[in-house]
């Protein structure tokens, strides 16, 4: 009996953080329902779901988020996984590189914000030289990058993070394959890049998609990029849900959980695929070795 | 073993949710009940004597560096040295300050953190309407019933919301614009010559996006100007009918897009961006609901020395902001009297001096002597004489139109 629980205790403090984290999941998702028995609400409804999804400024911000969450995740991944490719098969993935690649995962998002806010907005660097060389007539003319409706400077911002995050997460795995199996197949006569797309790659590809869902998950739900480089509208979700919360009639307190709510679904939707997708490519890969 | 462990963590969770439950629904009808009774009995000297060697918290906004220093360096040592009241500051968003107590309430906390709280229109009224405010206490304050002009309606009236003693005055704010005269000559002083001003200087102008406080003030304002102050002053909250009585000013506003920097489709996230921008030359307007802060930050070297802050001629919205006491504070006596401090004459005429707030006092009621210290005060550069201000005061509409047309500005103006 005491062996088994020793893995147990040992688990403990993770367990702690998982209660507290559920508990507040719980809070946030029984207060989306409309419950919370200090402001007199105590009926559940789905009343402020229904509200939230029928206001057409919502699913913009919805659409606003997704498109942000779709782009870096997706860019990220592309161009990390080709960085990284060069790196690997370059045999570039030495200490100073590494370092190079650690730097940006390290600088909290905030920071990036304010770094791009100084380098591209209209008073920034890049203005300012522009302007100091005669490129610009006003600071003005420097084109908008930040605090587009689109969304550019936010995506911008993230790939800066995000693309060495992928470069970190799949580099020794990628480093290892190339050379074991990699040299193998290069002794039977494939090209560097054949072996790129038929061994490595596919080899990589459960660890490339962890990658960018993590990168997916987090640009869903994250504030502060959004909020400092976004534009005034569309609005991000989580810059709306924050909205909502510090909103002084404390009665729409449910519609800013009703908004976190949202995220939680589309990110939890967004892992059943994902999982799924693993699930298949792992059950061809063991029929594989079962021929 | 596997399903056992999970069922147990499964219990505590569920455990852990239904105490917080009970816990809510047992104490959240009667908030009332929790005042200590005594408080009630005391008259203000045995308050003094009861309050003597405890500590008063004072939760608030701490973004304004010149006012937290004025706080701890000359209010707290005061309160030390004439009652034995140690002050502790605790800077926080107000709607952070409102979680926290609603939080304790709902937990049934009847010694809970916050003592002070520094509010004023929709988060009082929405804390007032929550239970969440101990009062009404402002009539047993000497200094309140002494020096201030408790008939008035800055005093008697929040955002249009009755105040019913649940809060004293703490200060005044009134919107100023800001400009540098060296840089625009012309200032605009009706919404007619603004819209000429943003045309002579296209991308230089903007406001705080709302929600901001003083963006959302800034377009009150505008409102005002173009549709007049009188009929908001009681107007139901009703969205649509609000769309319909705003219509000219949503237009005008719609109108000065194309010129606003990045015409019109972004704004400055917070009123604190926007002072960036102007001490930085990329605009050449700005606001603040903080009259005299203009005359500190140029004096300080932040704004040039050619910076004037100016009105519109039919006015500008001006607000007081208040001192509040929270339903749970574990030390309402001592509470009681730093508020009553916060409102002698000297330390209004000591924050009128040092940092420029407008005071609280009625002058009219003050000894020649206390006149005297209000009178000598510098304003310092770049400000508008007090009674100047004054005159041209606009009250605020009700609290709750407020969130009415912050959100139908992000509906029908922001890049429209």
């Amino acid at each position: 009996m005491r062996e088994k629980l020793v893995p147990y205790g040992l688990l403990l403090p993770q367990i702690i953080v998982t209660v507290i984290f559920l508990a507040g999941l719980i809070t946030g998702i029984t207060q989306s329902l409309g419950v919370i028995p200090a402001l007199g609400l105590t009926e559940p409804t789905l009343k402020y779901y229904r509200e939230v999804l029928s206001d057409t400024g919502i699913l913009i911000s919805i659409g606003y988020s997704l498109r942000i969450a779709v782009i870096s995740s997706f860019m990220a991944a592309v161009i990390g996984v080709f960085l990284c490719a060069l790196m690997v098969t370059g045999k570039k993935t030495g200490g100073g590189y590494m370092r190079a690649v650690q730097l940006p995962i390290i600088v909290p998002h905030v920071v990036v914000a304010l770094f791009a806010v100084n380098l591209l907005s209209q008073n920034g660097i890049m203005a300012r030289v522009g302007y100091w060389l005669g490129r610009l007539q006003d600071q003005q003319e420097f084109p908008l990058i930040i605090y587009d409706s689109f969304g550019w400077g936010v995506i911008l911002a993230y790939l800066w993070k995000e693309i060495p995050f992928i470069i970190y997460f799949i580099i020794s795995l990628m480093a290892n394959i190339n050379e074991k199996l990699g040299e193998a197949a290069t002794n039977l006569g494939a090209g560097r890049w054949t072996v790129f797309f038929k061994v490595t790659l596919p080899l990589c590809k459960n660890n490339i998609l962890s990658g960018s869902l993590i990168i997916f998950v987090f640009a869903l739900g994250a504030y502060e990029l959004p909020a400092i480089l976004g534009a005034t509208t569309p609005r991000a979700l989580p810059v709306m849900a924050y909205i909502q919360y510090i909103h002084p009639d404390m009665q729409n307190r449910p519609f800013a959980m009703a908004l976190n709510g949202i995220i939680i679904l589309i990110s939890l939707a967004s892992a059943f695929i994902f999982f799924a997708l693993m699930e298949k490519s792992s059950k061809r890969l063991k029929r594989r070795k079962g021929e | 073993m596997k399903k056992k462990i999970l069922a147990l963590l499964m219990l505590t969770i569920l455990v852990i949710s239904l105490a917080g439950c009970s816990g809510e629904s047992s104490d959240s009808g009667k908030p009332a009940e929790s005042l200590p009774a005594a408080v009630e009995d005391m008259t203000f000297d045995e308050m003094v004597a009861a309050a003597a060697g405890t500590t008063v918290t004072f939760y608030g906004w701490g973004g304004d560096e010149q006012l937290n220093q004025w706080l701890d360096d000359e209010f707290a040592p005061l309160m030390m040295e004439k009652y034995d009241i140690t002050m502790d500051r605790v800077p926080m968003d107000i709607d952070q300050i409102l979680s926290q107590l609603s939080g304790e309430v709902q937990a049934g906390q009847n010694d809970g953190t916050i003592d002070m709280i520094w509010i004023n229109g929709e988060n009082f009224k929405s804390a007032k309407e929550n239970n969440m405010l101990y009062g009404p206490f402002v009539d047993k304050l000497p200094n309140y019933n002494q020096y201030i002009d408790t008939g008035s309606e800055d005093v008697t009236l929040d955002f249009a919301y009755l105040i019913e003693g649940y809060e004293a005055p703490y200060g005044k704010a009134q919107i100023v614009m800001i400009a540098d005269t060296a840089a625009t000559a012309d200032l605009p002083v009706s919404t007619a010559e603004l819209r000429e001003f943003v045309q002579r200087y296209p991308g230089k102008v903007t406001y705080p996006a709302l929600p901001d406080f003083t963006g959302s003030a800034f377009v009150r304002n505008i409102i005002y100007e173009i549709c007049g102050y009188e009929q908001f002053l009681d107007m139901e909250a009703d969205k649509e009918a609000m769309r319909e009585a705003i219509r000219p000013a949503l237009e005008y506003l719609r109108e000065l897009n194309p010129y606003l920097w990045n015409q019109g489709k972004t704004f400055p996230d917070s009123s604190t961006a926007l002072d960036h921008m102007f001490a930085d030359g990329e605009v050449v307007l700005n606001m603040t609901y903080d009259a005299y802060g203009t005359a500190v930050k140029i004096a300080n070297g932040t704004y040039t020395e050619t910076t004037q802050t100016f009105q519109f001629d039919k006015g500008t919205i001006g607000n007081t902001n208040f001192m509040a006491i929270a339903v749970n504070s574990p030390n309402k006596a001592g509470a009681m009297v730093a508020i009553n401090e916060m409102m002698s004459p000297e330390v209004q005429a000591d924050r009128y001096d040092t940092i420029k707030i407008l005071p609280v006092v009625d002058y009219d009621k003050l000894s020649d002597e206390q006149k005297e210290a209000f009178d000598q005060v510098d304003l310092g550069m770049g400000t508008i004489p007090q009674d100047e201000l004054l005159e041209k005061r606009l009250p605020e509409m009700s609290a709750e139109l407020v969130p009415i047309i912050e959100e139908i500005w992000e509906e029908e103006v922001v890049g429209k």
